[in-house]
């Protein structure tokens, strides 16, 4: 064994690891209480009904049901659909292949969507400094950073969509927001979660994602902002969208 | 007349039937190594206890999903490595590694192992050091892999990596703590 994973062995016999609780007992006292940890899935179900009404109102969304043995539950935002599956396929974020498509000018990319293309105008973003235009999915997307290290992703599309998956024991946290001029939204944050584009082929590109903030415009175009920020400042610069 | 220890697997079969002195068992026999798994992805004991526990709860309630024959440990493990980085996540802390104090046999501290003793404390604390420095994503793998000793597939599964996703980040991991380990000598 190469000397330094012998050397990495032989400290992790020596961290200072506190002195483990009595877990067994407390797990069996929970269980016999009946006392179950908080269960994102139930939050979940709150906020799929609250979603749906909202739908039903706007007249914005339909979404399909899958099969009942994989599809948990599921509700969509948009051109978008988030859908709880029991569990992922095992999948890793494609850090050269972000789907994004062809490099145009932000010119083109208005020309070739046939939506209102909306840009940030948050004061720390300058002008998008990568235009990309998807013909399958219709999708203009701007990427702050590279492919390879994304820093933010923005992708708009005026129909269909992504397809984000979370599973049920990854534990992705979902909650309702609005934007500032009143759009609704969903903020996906913790556990990384799945996002397909089925419809175009194959259901690829599946990569992983992090933090993501779905919401759909007035004028219906379906936005989504990935990036590694905090709830607040990816409203901040959804609201700046103009 | 005593009867012999129910293996794993029976063990398994009882607890999915509600059996809650079963799963007790069980829990007794992995929690050491869920606790660790949690302290070393969360840094705080506090969160670590909060997490392991909260593990084993939902896995007692998910183990109808359990496979037949699917190895336990990495299950549970990759349940309470979600816990644990979801906790971390929430609170934003990220909390370094220390080494136990020498052996004092005043303080009643454990005896450093043999091999620690001949990796001198300022070797160790200067790669642990390193080792803090590292993206959190590779510090977890080779947490996984040689603070917990894991096999690659157990750290893929508990960490819900692809194994090749491991290898990497092991490999990256390591040639940093190299690079780095180099540079502190020159």
């Amino acid at each position: 064994m190469p000397e330094l994973e012998r050397a990495l062995r032989t400290i992790g016999g020596s961290l200072d690891y506190p002195a483990t609780p009595d877990l067994a007992g407390a797990v069996r006292r929970r269980l016999t209480e009946g006392r179950r940890p908080d269960r994102p899935f139930l939050r979940r179900r709150v906020l799929v009904v609250a979603l749906v009404v909202l739908a039903v109102a706007v007249g914005a969304v339909m979404v399909v049901p899958q099969a009942r043995s994989t599809v948990l539950d599921w509700l969509g935002i948009g051109g978008v659909t988030i859908r709880y599956v029991e569990e992922l396929p095992p999948v890793e974020k494609a850090t050269t292949d972000l789907g994004l498509g062809d490099r145009v000018s932000l010119q083109e990319a208005r020309e070739l969507g046939g939506f209102p293309v909306l840009v940030p105008a948050a004061d720390e973003l300058d002008d998008p400094p990568g235009v990309y235009y998807r013909a399958e999915a219709r999708q203009v997307a701007f990427l702050y950073g590279t492919e390879r290290d994304p820093k933010l992703l923005i992708t708009q599309a005026g129909t269909g969509g992504a397809v984000e998956k979370l599973a049920n024991l990854n534990e992705t946290d979902t909650e309702l927001v609005t934007m500032d001029g009143g759009s609704a939204g969903v903020w996906l944050s913790g556990e990384k979660h799945g996002l397909f584009y089925p419809g175009v082929g194959q259901e690829e590109p599946f990569r992983l994602v992090g933090n993501a903030l779905v919401f759909e415009t007035a004028s219906g175009v379906t936005v989504r902002i990935e990036a590694e920020i905090s709830k607040d400042e990816a409203i901040r610069i959804a609201s700046s969208m103009r | 007349m005593v009867g012999r220890p129910l293996s794993e697997a029976e063990l398994v079969e009882r607890a999915k039937r509600g059996d809650q002195d079963a799963y007790g068992e069980l829990v007794h026999a992995y929690q050491g190594i869920a606790f660790r798994t949690a302290y070393l992805l969360t840094g705080s004991s506090a969160d670590a206890e909060d997490a392991a526990q909260d593990a084993f709860v939902k896995a007692f309630y998910a183990l109808g999903r359990f496979r037949r024959g699917a190895e336990l440990r990495p299950w549970l493990l990759r349940i309470v490595a979600n816990e644990a980085r979801n906790r971390r996540r929430s609170t934003g802390r990220r909390t370094n590694l220390a080494l136990r104090a020498a052996a004092d046999p005043l303080s009643g501290g454990a005896a450093p192992s043999p091999e620690a003793n001949l990796l001198a404390g300022e070797q160790q604390t200067e790669l642990l050091a390193a080792v803090n420095e590292l993206p959190e994503e590779q510090r977890e793998v080779i947490a996984c892999r040689f603070f917990l000793e894991l096999t690659e597939e157990e750290t893929a599964e508990t960490l819900s990596l692809r194994k090749g996703t491991v290898k990497s980040r092991l490999s990256r991991g390591l040639a940093r703590l190299r690079t780095q380990l180099e540079t502190d000598d020159a």
